[in-house]
């Protein structure tokens, strides 16, 4: 028997679908009357609980429409719907500020691995550059000495040994100065090479667009590192 | 007041995180978009700085005897940002609504009450501060640029005039703003025992991505102004009979220790003084030329340079740490170390492994940077 014993407990569809009603006494036909009549009774008082709510929730979305379309004052009162506000243009600065904080962020990060890069490639560089000077010189040492040494091996048999040190020294340095200048020209000729690239790229740069002359300083050719005495 | 709700309320609070200080910033704006101006674009730091403050004002409420020179130095520090005693009105005002916003239910007129308390007490003691030093010192001195020497590729060797005078101790340092980096100010260390035409040399090295150090290697020039801060710091030479003096400079940390030589320079017996500048490479040794100008005539100094980083450099090779050591013994010496915190750790405890007492080892403190 599933007919509610308490009035105070909801009804709810479940009940209504599994409700059962007892059979009349033997000789009468149909359901106890009383049975449905108590049933019927909590059905009453069940709609009548679910109209009340209806209408307070409607109020409810009433006022809180009026409230938010900014209408009259009903219920929370004009401070009320300031302060909401506020808290709202607060949210909104702060995604803002936050976006902000992002972007000096990212600068700063872009920035420092820039930096970061030319410090390497600076070191790398200079580093060749040092590479290259030694091995320059060394060359020119070994060179003058191959010199130096069939000059001596020359003079020997002529049978003067003081003047065959003299040419030695003599042939050292004229080897040694020649290598050197054979470097030192490739390195110049390159320089130039360099600084006509430079003017090719602001010449074009100059017809690509004229007001800015800077970007044609960015599309030069780097110069190769000194790789002087 | 109650010390120990305030510190509950304000746990409670803090546990939203970057929330509250971006809320608190939030509101501040809105309600004196005049403030604004004094902020630097980016407020990450910024927010950090407020919320470690307010932590640490928390945390000692109820000991005022030693929160007290906290909120003195944070009121006078305050000046060169331009806030006035008007301002305090409505950062307390906004304060509370940050904390009202973020208690929620827990927030009551009781507890209102208690943080306007504890709030007025503390900008009390910051406007006293501020007003004090107001009668004596200017919010801020301005110095213009006189030379701008790149030594290195990222190294800038500084000279200023400030417009009126700025008395310091060598081994100071003062917070920098250039007009390259609005509202971001660094600390550096005047590298010079103070002049009597108010010049003042700064040592700045480049650090990659920062934003203000790359200004004033890369942007500054002869004829730009900066804006300098009130000095601070505690690395100063401590006057003791028959002591030996050791100072020792990591890169730009050279700066402040450069001050105390010049300072020794002047006393009438300068006591015995060995300095050490370390770099990585050669070039680094930025300042060797007028370190020994300045020993040159000076039998009481020595000048050691030393390079970490670089094979072929012909004179002492290693760290610093390693150089001082096998220069020793330092017995009879008071140290003076600068330099980055790695740096100045290694040779701090170097020197304490040697037995030289902590008292006697004196280490450049930024926490006075941090407030």
């Amino acid at each position: 028997m599933t007919v509610l014993s308490r009035a105070d407990q909801r009804l709810t569809p479940d009940i209504v679908q599994s409700v059962s009603f007892p059979s009349t006494r033997l000789g009468r036909r149909g359901l106890d009357e009383d049975h449905v009549r108590v049933f019927c009774k909590q059905v009453e008082l069940e709609l009548v609980r679910l109209l009340n709510e209806r209408t307070s929730l409607q109020e409810e979305v009433r006022r809180l429409r009026t409230r938010v379309l900014g209408g009259d004052n009903d219920g929370g009162g004009p401070g009320y719907r300031r302060e909401d506000a506020h808290v709202q243009a607060v949210g909104i600065l702060s995604k803002a500020q936050l976006t902000a904080d992002r972007y000096v962020a990212d600068a700063q990060e872009y920035s420092r691995k820039l930096a970061e890069d030319a410090r390497r490639r600076r070191d790398e560089v200079l580093a060749e550059a040092h590479a290259l000077a030694a091995h320059v010189l060394e060359e020119a040492h070994e060179r003058g000495n191959q010199a130096a040494q069939a000059a001596l091996v020359e003079a020997s048999a002529g049978g003067s040994p003081a003047r065959g040190e003299l040419e030695a020294e003599l042939a050292y340095l004229r080897t040694y100065c020649d290598v050197y200048r054979t470097h030192l020209r490739a390195y110049l000729e390159a320089l130039l090479r360099n600084v006509d690239q430079w003017e090719n790229a602001e010449r074009t740069a100059a017809t690509d667009m004229p007001g800015r002359p800077s970007a044609a300083l960015s599309r030069a050719a780097a110069l190769p590192p000194l790789t002087g005495p | 007041m109650d010390p120990g709700r305030l510190r509950d309320s304000f746990a409670r609070v803090a546990m939203h995180g970057d929330a509250v200080a971006l809320f608190f910033y939030s509101d501040l704006f809105l309600r004196h978009p005049e403030t604004r101006d004094m902020f630097p674009v980016s407020m990450a730091a910024q927010r950090d700085r407020l919320i470690n403050a307010l932590g640490r004002i928390v945390a000692e409420a109820g000991r005022l005897e030693e929160l007290a020179p906290f909120l003195q130095v944070l009121g006078r520090d305050h000046r060169k940002f331009g806030a006035l005693a008007d301002h305090y009105a409505p950062v307390g005002e906004s304060l509370l609504a940050t904390l009202a916003h973020f208690s929620g239910e827990d927030w009551t007129p009781d507890l209102a009450a208690e943080w306007t308390a504890a709030y007025e007490l503390v900008a009390q003691v910051m406007t006293d501060a501020a007003a004090h030093d107001a009668r004596r010192n200017p919010a801020y001195w301005d110095a213009t640029v006189l030379s701008h020497e790149l030594r290195s590729f990222d190294i800038a060797v500084i000279r200023v005039a400030t417009v009126q005078p700025l008395p310091y101790r060598p081994g100071q340092s003062v917070a920098v703003e250039t007009a390259l980096q609005p509202r971001l100010w660094r600390y550096y260390s005047m590298a010079n025992a103070p002049r009597e035409d108010s010049t003042i040399d700064f040592h700045v090295r480049m650090i990659d991505g920062g934003a203000v150090s790359m200004a004033l290697t890369r942007g500054l020039e002869a004829g730009s102004w900066l804006r300098l801060g009130a000095p601070v710091g505690n690395l100063t030479f401590d006057a003791k009979p028959g002591r030996n003096v050791l100072l020792i400079g990591g890169s730009t940390g050279l700066a402040p220790v450069k001050a105390i030589a010049e300072q020794l320079s002047e006393m009438a017996e300068p006591p015995r003084t060995h300095l050490f500048m370390g770099a990585r490479t050669e070039e680094g040794l930025y300042d060797l030329p007028a370190l020994e100008k300045l020993a040159a005539g000076a039998p009481w100094l020595r000048v050691t340079a030393c390079v970490s980083d670089q094979p072929d450099y012909a004179g002492q090779r290693g760290d610093l740490a390693d150089v001082v050591a096998r220069s020793g013994p330092w017995n009879g010496y008071d140290a003076y170390l600068a330099g980055s915190t790695a740096m100045t750790d290694a040779v701090a405890s170097r020197l304490a492994s040697l037995g030289i007492p902590d008292t006697q080892i004196h280490v450049e403190d930024f926490g006075w940077s941090n407030p």
